[in-house]
């Protein structure tokens, strides 16, 4: 069997990537939106790493700013799911549709 | 052979990794696309393993594979689950059409930059022989301190910022309710 190289951790995160971006562009649901986000951010992280593990000699700053990320990940879902909250208490829907006087 | 050129280890693990995470975005069930995306996270840790950065893939498992789902599940909570989620509505569908388009381009020139023939892969590797979270925490309080601290400042601002916009909506509400 073919040893594993840095092109396919590269693909597997393209593909996950992918996967986040369909799933923002179909869904209709704000919770399968905020996944579909969390897919592309942990897709850049895998991106970084692997960045890190294969080219990096040694340094790890691949590591670090995947740390950043996660960081700027959690503030972004706060603040997302904090307008959700406030938009579910007006509208009662889910529905992105509904949203449009943001 | 070593864990991350092992094909045993990477297949089966990026196959589920994509499989839950198409499964996540295709059920109707909120509960059922949050429960495949806690293993899609946990695969994501796992490979993090895999490539070596051991204290990445606890930070993923912890904040992503547990914290985060909490936390979407306690939305999910708020809402009506018994209404469908109504994916196929036509509005907006030229906009969708024109998304749809640029994400077919974007993997393609994607797929142009990271294919054999445009990137070398002939590089030495520098596979985990250092004490990596040694090396990690004395970048992240020589090197990247600032960077560090203003993460930490972000979230102490989005924590009060939050609260305090509570705080306003409730104070207006009031007001309405006395004008009333």
């Amino acid at each position: 069997m073919q040893e594993i190289t840095m092109l396919h951790y590269l693909f597997i995160s393209m593909i996950l990537f992918v996967i986040g971006i369909l799933g923002i562009i179909f869904s209709k649901h704000v919770i399968k939106v905020l996944i579909s986000i969390e897919f592309i951010l942990t897709a850049v992280n895998l991106n970084f790493i692997t960045f890190a593990t294969f080219l990096d000699n040694a340094n790890f700053e691949g590591y670090i700013l995947s740390l950043f990320y996660v960081a700027i990940g959690a503030v972004e879902l706060a603040v997302a799911l904090y307008i959700f909250y406030l938009m579910y208490d007006k509208k009662k829907s889910e529905n992105l549709d509904k949203y449009g006087d943001l | 052979m070593n864990g991350i050129f092992n094909p045993i280890v990477f297949y089966p693990s990026a196959v589920l990794m994509i499989l839950f995470a198409v499964l996540a975005i295709k059920f109707k069930n909120i509960f059922y696309s949050l429960l495949s995306a806690i293993v899609v996270f946990f695969l994501a840790g796992f490979l993090f393993y895999v490539l070596g950065a051991e204290y990445n893939a606890v930070i993923q498992i912890a904040i992503y594979g547990v914290a985060v789902p909490v936390i979407l599940g306690l939305a999910v909570m708020f809402t009506d689950l018994k209404k469908e989620d109504k994916t196929t509505s036509n509005k907006n569908s030229f906009y969708k059409i024109l998304l749809l388009i640029f994400s077919i381009i974007f993997v393609f020139s994607l797929l142009f930059v990271i294919s054999p023939y445009t990137f070398d892969y002939n590089f030495s590797n520098s596979v985990n022989s250092y004490d990596v979270i040694s090396i990690f925490g004395e970048k992240l309080f020589k090197k990247y301190v600032l960077a560090f601290e203003f993460v930490s400042i972000l979230l102490t601002m989005i924590i009060v910022g939050l609260i305090l916009i509570k705080k306003d909506s409730k104070d207006f509400e009031s007001e309405e309710l006395c004008k009333k």
